[in-house]
């Protein structure tokens, strides 16, 4: 175990992974030098151009050239210089590689590693802080993850490179600079579709993954001087989320929060709490905690406002705990339109 | 670079074409034989259609028989072929039966992809021919997916995706050629120009109505040429193909003809004018190439005992395809799970 940031272990796995087998290559703006995220630093250097391929400015032709390695038996693994910008290749992720199979009745893996670096770090604007796994989520065929930790970030990433599936990787932006334990063992994995449960309690089960799981853990902190036990569940993975593990925690709490940093209209946790209302046999409180139905400013003053916090996390739980009605958590002249 | 300096260089760049022999008169009968095929079956659909029976999602290739057979006879099964949803010769001549055609456009079991993709997304992977797009113009970052994998393996596969008036107005045939010609990849850009985009025609979507001369200049090999005619189309794409798998790069080729046929089976085609229509049946591709397999010395015998049999052929094959069992959800799960 060392410690080291999510930026380093991520650039740990590519390394290893690119090691270990020369028909993995990756693809991507700017990762000739460093990529977007400072994650592939010296790849180029260690593995060459034949494995480590500087593409133009054009998400359309290298992430549909992707689907066509992949097809001819290679794995490649693309980085997105932001997540926002998989909106560009949506047609490509959407409409082609998650269909692809089913469309064509093929068998076999179609080993498809994208990962980017999303979710907001205050201040970077509309177009380089979304939070894009609900955007995604709709789509039949994609596995999506959203690690938490450097730890989780190693262990997912290489899961999901030698996963014979296509996946969609969105690492937080602050999850980069963080520090933490990461296994040194160059096999460790994660399973993808296993959640954690990072605390536990008795009243409230509180959901978060990225970087709102530290923001729900302070929380939970802050919860707990106020005789408030939380559970926290982190699922890591988005889709196929592990639904089983949250409403093992809910049956036992009778509460459930999911805590997001996306804007709430039909997001990640409208589904959660759905699903889990129809799992449980008792009555649940159930609350989301999201941004309002807004842009991330370029200001990161407003921006401040707008995210969820430890303050809005914890108020909403103790209305839970009063009985009161959370809804509308947020009012904006914005949300008018929506 | 001005005119006359552009067209200069691409008369340079086609002068450096290596010389191809011509079809050979069997390779030729074997192209009269599938495009008689190719012929039949949309016949036989647009009859069917003409009795008020269903033929989902038809578009009939009548006219461009030429095109789509003579194009991919110079291809091995070891070339990767992406077609467009116009017309079925493409697939016959890379191998595909039209019982497996007819079984994909009927929904049957036993075709290629069991009622998911109808005959849209025909796919054998064994022959070279990975399956199409959804929406179209992702081909195009598919396309250099293949011609990447075969540089990075270093053998000498090449790639032809063929596309019609819509992909190729779509964005991603810029940034495909850009790394196509930035890479030195081995594919082969085949336009088909048959006048019509639905209801619009060619010239009010490109430039002269022709949908590659946008790339003159574009460091690549342009040509235009006879699509019509077999054994131009099978000289001037063995060219483009020998020069590929030659390690020399990409081309773009057009390939001009006609849709004899409307659009797709509900569209009544109003808007294309009878005389104009007249004019393209005089150079009908089925009687250009008989007339050239006479002038070779082939029997007019021979050549009715062709398609005689093909007739026949299309005959048995609807027979068979009417009593196969539909495809089911069953089929498919028992498939992909391979």
């Amino acid at each position: 175990m060392s410690k080291i940031s999510g930026r380093d272990a991520i650039n740990a796995v590519l390394t290893s992974e690119l090691k270990r087998d020369r028909h993995t290559v990756y693809l991507g703006e700017t990762i000739r030098d460093i990529g977007a995220t400072g994650a592939s630093k010296g790849l180029y250097e260690a593995f060459g151009a034949k494995q480590v391929i500087e593409t133009p400015v054009s998400e359309n032709g290298f992430v549909g050239a992707a689907l066509g390695l992949a097809l001819s038996g290679f794995r490649p693994i693309v980085e997105i210089y932001s997540a926002d910008f998989t909106l560009v290749v949506a047609n490509e992720i959407i409409s082609d590689i998650a269909k692809w199979r089913q469309q064509q009745a093929r068998s076999g893996g179609l080993p498809i590693t994208l990962r980017s670096w999303m979710g907001s770090n205050l201040g970077l604007g509309p177009d380089h802080s979304q939070s894009m796994e609900s955007f995604f989520h709709h789509a039949p065929g994609l596995i999506i993850i959203c690690p938490g930790t450097p730890g989780d970030m190693a262990g997912l990433l290489r899961a999901a490179i030698r996963c014979d599936e296509p996946v969609l990787l969105f690492e937080h932006r602050r999850i980069y600079d963080l520090v933490g334990p990461v296994s040194d063992d160059p096999d460790f994995m994660l399973e993808i579709g296993r959640g954690e449960r990072i605390r536990e309690g008795t009243d409230v089960t509180l959901v978060a993954w990225a970087w709102m799981r530290h923001v729900a853990m302070d929380a939970a902190e802050q919860l707990a001087r106020e005789s408030i036990s939380a559970e926290v569940i982190d699922p890591k993975t988005i889709k196929p989320l592990d639904y089983v593990s949250i409403a093992e925690s809910a049956q036992k709490t009778g509460r459930l929060v999911v805590a997001e940093e996306a804007p709430l209209t039909g997001n990640i946790g409208a589904e959660i709490v759905a699903r889990i209302s129809e799992m449980v046999d008792r009555p649940l409180k159930v609350s989301r905690v999201a941004m309002p139905d807004v842009i991330h400013p370029y200001s990161a003053k407003m921006e401040k406002e707008i995210l969820p916090d430890i303050d809005t996390v914890c108020n909403t739980v103790r209305k839970l705990m009063r009985g009161e009605k959370t809804f509308p958590a947020m009012r904006t002249p914005w949300e008018r339109l929506s | 670079m001005d005119d006359k300096a552009a067209a200069d260089q691409h008369a340079r760049a086609a002068r450096a074409l290596p010389n191809i022999p011509q079809i050979t008169t069997d390779k030729y009968l074997e192209a009269y034989r599938l495009m008689l095929l190719s012929r039949g079956f949309d016949e036989r659909c647009t009859k069917m259609l003409a009795a008020g029976e269903a033929v989902p999602h038809f578009h009939s290739g009548a006219g461009q028989e030429a095109l789509m057979v003579a194009s991919v006879l110079p291809l091995r099964p070891t070339d990767q072929m992406i077609y467009t949803h116009r017309g079925y010769g493409h697939l016959l001549a890379k191998g595909v039966s039209l019982k497996e055609i007819a079984l994909d456009t009927f929904m049957k079991a036993g075709g290629t992809n069991y009622g998911l993709g109808g005959n849209m997304h025909v796919a054998r992977p064994d022959l070279g021919i990975p399956g199409r797009e959804g929406v179209f113009g992702t081909r195009f970052g598919l396309a250099i997916g293949f011609a990447l994998a075969a540089s990075l393996r270093g053998d000498d596969a090449v790639t032809v995706c063929f596309y019609g008036e819509a992909a190729g107005a779509r964005g991603p045939l810029y940034e495909s050629l850009n790394m196509a010609v930035l890479w030195r990849l081995p594919i082969i850009y085949i336009a088909e120009n048959n006048g019509w985009s639905f209801s619009s025609r060619t010239e009010w979507l490109f430039p002269h109505g022709r949908m590659s001369r946008v790339w003159r200049g574009f460091d690549i090999p342009v040509e235009e040429f006879d699509g019509n005619d077999p054994e131009v189309v099978y000289e001037t794409v063995s060219r483009a193909v020998e020069r590929a798998r030659g390690g020399a790069g990409p081309s773009v080729l057009e390939g001009l003809t006609y849709r004899l046929d409307p659009h797709i089976w509900y569209d009544k085609a109003t808007y294309q004018p009878a005389h104009e229509i007249a004019e393209w049946r005089r150079r009908d591709p089925m009687n250009i190439a008989s007339q050239q397999l006479l002038s070779r010395g082939v029997a007019q015998s021979k050549l009715s005992e062709i398609a005689e049999m093909a007739k026949q052929d299309v005959t048995d094959t609807f027979e068979a395809v009417a009593a196969a069992p539909d495809a089911t959800w069953t089929d498919t799960f028992e498939v992909t799970a391979r």
